[in-house]
């Protein structure tokens, strides 16, 4: 239910004035019209009869006191949705927005809020102030309109700020000025003593307290265990809803999706079902549904990476690398991790200093005492040493080991031996490779053996099927101990030929991540630059200048100085998130500290002021129509005007609203035009200002093509989808303006069967400048994911250096417009094959339908009639203008010749095939 | 209440322009009046009696005691009886043209065809170049006698021409009484008192001439469409009624012209004259073939 309030509701007094205008307008009737009559003289002496009309006529009167009433209305101001703190207080307005992280997912609605304040407050010419509690922003008076610039600029901070530091500021200020009504617009959490500044503001002032209904929810860590990645969600104490978390890699895309269910205190765990081999690939896991740096949980090596380590115990032997223990192990581990080995003097030294997070030892009976000792400090914070056995083992081994080992070994199925090659049994319930399949076909035929001794039943998973340990295992500190009692190689058993070895060895991976193997490099440097940093709406950017780097060690808590991100050079960067490990989000209790926080509105406020004038002034023409038909005015003469004038606007208004060429017969001139000389396309927007970038953005590029190609193209030509037959144009550029109506079904139809024919659309949102990456879609952006949302549109990638359109002219890197910052997506190649990697330009069978960019191509096209340049170009500069130049004629040729550049790489091997 | 000619700067200068505007319309009325007349004259054949014309009309059989000479021989052989060769009657007759040129008569409405005063000016050309070309001699009262001559009609048009000069359209012709046996054709919208107007016809039918009158009428003036507040202006005075609610004023207007109108019928009638309406929404050859009709009954009694 839409509510109706007025700026200045005292103007709404001038309604009671209308009864008198109401008899003043019963007193003025309208002007008589006159009529010639000559017949007249029969009935002059009939005067005597009424003269004037008894009343004005009522529909008249009630027209005009529409009209006054109208205007009256609209001088009080009406709105619709009017924003609530808008009273009738005189004093300065001060308006505090929280921009912590919680505040991020419904930003716009808070920003809108608080424009509308400002605006009315502008309206009433009320001087205001604002600050979103960073530290260094102190609230400071100037003129409402100048302070609405500032806040619409604001952006929420990827931290939540400390409230208490703006309360010496705050109380100078309404020290000085005491009159002023303060508006709080809170994110509702507690965050950054954000009570504390309740309490200290309650004290000071009478403030409106503005809150949306969201309720916040975090990403408080994320875990890599033996069973899946799982993340942890804290939300609000009320807060019992549903969601879902995503997974996404590296480069944005979404790999896996798990619901979770958030229960009162405790955070809600939701895990991922992915394969390992894809759990290192998670760098973010993001709720899906709050675009804030709270939700937004960044992974490092710390998660992902299992180094594991094999060091072989035998000789090395290269005769036979295939039967080595290594071999096996590298095989089964390298899917799932990353192997290394080492060939130095000392493996075992050198591959703990690569920081393993599991290490295996093939047959290593002996380590020696730095060794050992390094082996035991590695068990101890996490690591994993998994052990098989071997004949160095079977003759002595030291203490590193789950279970003692008697000295030799035993042999089944043997020549003298009556015993037949055993089975395994299932894994022991309990233990961590509980439920894996174990093959039937899998015999041991040799093992070393345990001493048997107390709990030696606790520490064995999986035994044969005559109960004989097969894999041990004890925990030491944080880590494990694990012993295979049989080689890594096939010759005691057929164990590391089955499926079982495999997945017996992920587990142990996983194992070691959840362990949680310190990572952090021992002797690395003492602090880590920040390298990419989220935004207050959790999408990854350059660190802002304020960022100083964190220590190596120990925990940082993300704040101002430290905002949550990556730090340290790639590769081996740490993830510094918004939320710790045993984050809160604790409701503010307003009502402890004596507020009453109000909803505020839903939607933005609506100016009807326009809208009533508008009606006013419509009304008026009609009353001032009426009293000339009332008059005779419209005579004849008047009345053919009066309706050519009609006819003239009602034309006016449907070629406005129309603007649609009729569907003419057979082939215009345009389509002949087209279909002799080719020439550049762009879409007619509706827009006048960005129709005329477009025609002289083009036609200042076909120059360019004239000039430095072989190609001489004919006027660009401005389109319209629905009418236009687009086969004519091998590139059609569309600028897109989100206020544009979306074409009809049938246009999209045309649309997507131009591009599967062949067509190029070059779609350009052009909104490089303000659009985030990763933040929420522009309008741009949504306008063109409606329209396409209709047509097949084939994956998107955005443009890879060694793709063909980068070679077809010029040789560039990239497509810069206007804007340099934007991206710009083409159809995705297939990847490259492996046996020509050396090729410098890729191309897939064709042109890609679509290429979508936001750097506004057209803008730095343009040049007026003196090759000038329409519009600057941001950042500037002759070079991006050459480029945006160069990109376009790369455009072109990509379109008129397709992969040609990139069969060209063959020239070479084509001649020399013909010398021959 | 009795309309005072409205004569608004100087005298001799306004007749002269109401002459050069008369004279400036003159072609166009010829050409319509021609086309008018050509399309009447398609509907008339001769006077429809036997008499001293020149064209045959009929045989019939010789009546004793007629004189031998009229019979004719060439009939009379083809049998035992005897024929007379009877030709059409064709006496010439004085026909006097009077159409009315008052401010009153260039009013049209826009259901009007045209303005009355060129409505009557094109019937009365019409009806001279119909009379003239059945041998009648046709004049106007006041300004032209009669003659027989083939420009009668344009002989007329200066006439009236000179008369709207010298002394302004009159709106009822100054001539006294016409000759007997003369027919007087009188087209005028009849807006004057009737008193006047019937004193005006007792004065031309004075000597026994006789004549028809032709009311010519703009439907507005039948129908009176006007309501609301209107202010209605006379044409030929300065007089103006402002009617609050003109609608109210309709019947009591029709029963004024039903009254009026049925007093000039009235003493036409008296007086052996015809009088019918015309209005300016319908044909004017239809009113011109109507008055043929009523000119050769007045013949024929």
């Amino acid at each position: 239910m839409p509510a109706l309030g007025f700026i200045f509701p005292g103007v709404l007094l001038a309604l009671l004035g209308l009864p008198l205008l109401w008899w003043l307008l019963r007193a003025t009737p309208p002007r008589p019209r006159e009529m010639t009559f000559p017949p007249l003289k029969l009935i002059l002496d009939l005067q005597a009869r009424r003269q004037t009309p008894l009343h004005t006529p009522w529909w008249l009167l009630a027209l005009r006191l529409a009209v006054a009433g109208l205007a009256i209305i609209a001088m009080a101001g009406p709105q619709l949705n009017p924003p609530p703190a808008t009273t009738t207080a005189r004093g300065p307005l001060l308006v505090l927005i929280d921009s912590g992280w919680p505040a991020a997912t419904d930003w716009e609605r808070r920003i809108a809020t608080a424009t509308a304040l400002l605006r009315s407050a502008a309206l009433a010419g009320r001087p205001a102030a604002f600050s979103d509690f960073e530290a260094a922003r102190l609230p400071q008076l100037a003129p409402a309109a100048r302070v609405l610039g500032a806040v619409q600029a604001l952006e929420p901070v990827p931290y939540a700020p400390d409230h208490r530091a703006l309360l010496p500021a705050l109380r100078r200020f309404l020290a000085a000025s005491p009159a002023s009504e303060v508006v709080w617009i809170a994110d509702g959490t507690a965050l950054g003593h954000a009570d504390s500044f309740a309490r200290a503001l309650a004290g000071m002032t009478k403030p409106h307290v503005m809150v949306t209904g969201h309720e916040p929810r975090g990403l408080a860590g994320a875990s890599n265990g033996p069973d899946g990645l799982s993340a942890s969600i804290i939300g609000m104490p009320a807060d019992k809803g549903r969601g879902v978390v995503v997974a996404r890699d590296a480069k944005g895309r979404q790999l896996a999706k798990a619901a979770f269910s958030l229960s009162a205190g405790s955070p809600a765990r939701a895990t991922f079902d992915l394969p390992l081999e894809l759990r290192n690939e998670v760098a973010r896991i993001d709720i899906a549904g709050e675009a804030s740096a709270g939700a937004v949980h960044l992974t490092d090596g710390r998660l992902a990476r299992r180094r594991v380590g094999i060091v072989n115990g035998e000789a090395s032997d290269v005769s036979e690398p295939l039967l080595s223990p290594s071999y096996f192990l590298r095989r089964a581990l390298a899917p799932f991790a990353e192997v290394r080995e080492s060939h130095g003097l000392d493996p075992i030294a050198d591959l703990l200093a690569q920081k393993v997070t599991m290490l295996v030892l093939a047959d290593v009976g002996q380590t020696s005492p730095g060794d050992h000792a390094a082996l035991q400090a590695f068990v101890r914070k996490g690591g994993v040493l998994v052990r098989f056995a071997g004949l160095n083992m079977a003759g002595s081994s030291d203490d590193l080991l789950p279970v003692r080992i008697r000295t030799g070994d035993r042999v089944l199925g043997a020549a003298l031996s009556w015993e037949r090659p055993k089975h395994i049994a299932a894994p022991a319930p309990q233990s961590p490779l509980a439920g894996l399949k174990v093959g039937a076909d899998i015999v041991v035929r040799r093992q070393v053996l345990a001493e048997p001794e107390p709990g030696l039943t606790a520490r064995t998973w999986v035994s044969l099927k005559d109960g004989t340990p097969l894999v041990t295992a004890a925990r030491r500190g944080n880590g494990e101990l694990i012993l295979v009692h049989v080689s890594a190689d096939p010759s005691w058993s057929n164990l590391p030929l089955s499926a079982f070895f495999v997945d017996m060895l992920r587990r142990f991976t996983g194992l070691a991540a959840a362990s949680g193997a310190d990572a952090t490099p021992v002797n690395g440097p003492p602090s880590l630059q920040p390298r990419l940093t989220l935004d207050g709406f959790g999408a990854l950017g350059l660190p802002p200048a304020t960022a100083r780097p964190i220590p190596a060690k120990g925990t940082t808590l993300a704040d101002a100085t430290h905002p949550p991100g990556l730090y340290g050079p790639q590769g081996s960067d740490v993830a510094l998130n918004a939320l710790g490990k045993d984050a809160q989000i604790r409701p503010l209790d307003f009502a402890a500290a004596g507020l009453r926080p109000e909803h505020f509105m839903l939607t933005p406020p609506v100016d009807l002021r326009p809208l009533a004038l508008l009606a006013a002034l419509l009304m008026f023409l009609a009353d001032a129509l009426a009293t000339l038909w009332l008059a005779g005015g419209l005579g004849r003469r008047q009345a053919r005007q009066g309706a050519a004038a009609m006819v003239a606007l009602v034309a006016l208004g449907l070629t406005l609203s129309l603007a649609a060429p009729g569907h003419g017969k057979g082939i215009s001139q345009k389509d002949l035009d087209s279909a002799l000389n080719t020439r550049l396309a762009y879409v007619i927007t509706g827009s006048a200002k960005i129709d005329r970038t477009s025609r002289l953005g083009l036609k200042a590029l076909s120059r360019e093509l004239d000039e430095r190609t072989a190609l001489d193209p004919g006027t660009p030509v401005g389109l319209n989808p629905a009418s236009d037959d687009l086969s004519f144009y091998p590139l059609l550029y569309w600028p897109i303006r989100a206020q544009a109506p979306q074409p009809s079904a049938a246009t999209v139809l045309r649309i997507a069967a131009y591009m599967k024919h062949g067509g190029t659309i070059v779609f350009d949102t052009r909104d490089a400048l303000y659009a985030r990456p990763g933040g929420p879609p522009t309008p741009q952006a949504l306008w063109l994911r409606h329209l396409l949302s209709g047509v097949d549109v084939p994956p998107l990638e955005q443009v890879p250096a060694d793709h063909v359109v980068t070679k077809t002219f010029f040789l560039i890197n990239r497509f810069v417009g206007r804007y340099a910052n934007g991206a710009t997506w083409i159809e995705a190649l297939p990847p490259p094959t492996g046996k020509r990697v050396d090729r410098p330009a890729r191309a897939g069978d064709g042109v890609s339908p679509l290429i979508i960019t936001s750097n506004d191509l057209a803008g730095a096209w343009a040049m007026d009639s003196n090759d000038e340049p329409l519009y600057p170009t941001v950042p500037g500069g002759d070079n991006q203008r050459e480029m945006a130049f160069r990109g376009g004629i790369n455009l072109v040729m990509y379109t008129l010749t397709g992969n040609y550049k990139a069969d060209q790489v063959h020239v070479h091997d084509l001649l020399q095939r013909l010398s021959h | 209440m009795a309309a005072k000619p409205a004569q608004p700067g100087a005298p001799h200068l306004q007749l002269q322009g109401e002459g050069l505007a008369l004279a400036r319309r003159l072609p166009l009325l010829f050409a319509a009046a021609r086309l008018v007349a050509a399309s009447v004259m398609h509907g008339l054949h001769g006077r429809r009696r036997a008499g001293n014309g020149e064209s045959f009309w009929q045989f019939r059989q010789h009546a004793p005691g007629e004189s031998a000479q009229r019979i004719d021989w060439r009939r009379s052989a083809r049998d035992d009886r005897l024929y007379v060769r009877e030709r059409e009657w064709e006496a010439a007759q004085d026909v006097w043209l009077w159409v009315d040129r008052s401010p009153s008569m260039n009013f049209s409405s826009a259901k009007a065809l045209q303005s009355k005063g060129d409505r009557a000016l094109v019937l009365g050309f019409a009806a001279a170049e119909l009379l003239v070309s059945a041998g009648e001699r046709v004049g106007l009262i006041d300004g032209a006698p009669p003659r027989a001559a083939r420009d009668m009609v344009s002989r007329i048009a200066l006439a009236m021409t000179h008369q709207d000069q010298a002394t302004g359209a009159a709106e009822w012709p100054r001539a006294g009484s016409l000759p007997p046996r003369a027919q007087a054709l009188l087209f005028t919208d009849g807006l004057i008192p009737a008193a006047a107007l019937c004193a005006g016809l007792e004065r031309l039918a004075g000597r026994g001439a006789r004549g028809h009158v032709l009311l010519i009428a703009d439907p507005v003036e039948e129908s009176f469409p006007f309501s609301g507040q209107t202010v209605l202006l006379d044409t030929d005075s300065p007089a103006r009624l402002r009617a609050g609610e003109a609608q109210d004023l309709r019947a009591s207007y029709q029963a004024r012209l039903l009254e009026h109108r049925a007093k000039i019928n009235a003493t036409a009638l008296k007086l052996g004259w015809s009088c019918a309406l015309h209005r300016t929404d319908q044909p004017a050859a239809a009113a011109l073939m109507a008055l043929a009709g009523r000119m050769a009954a007045m013949e024929r009694m």
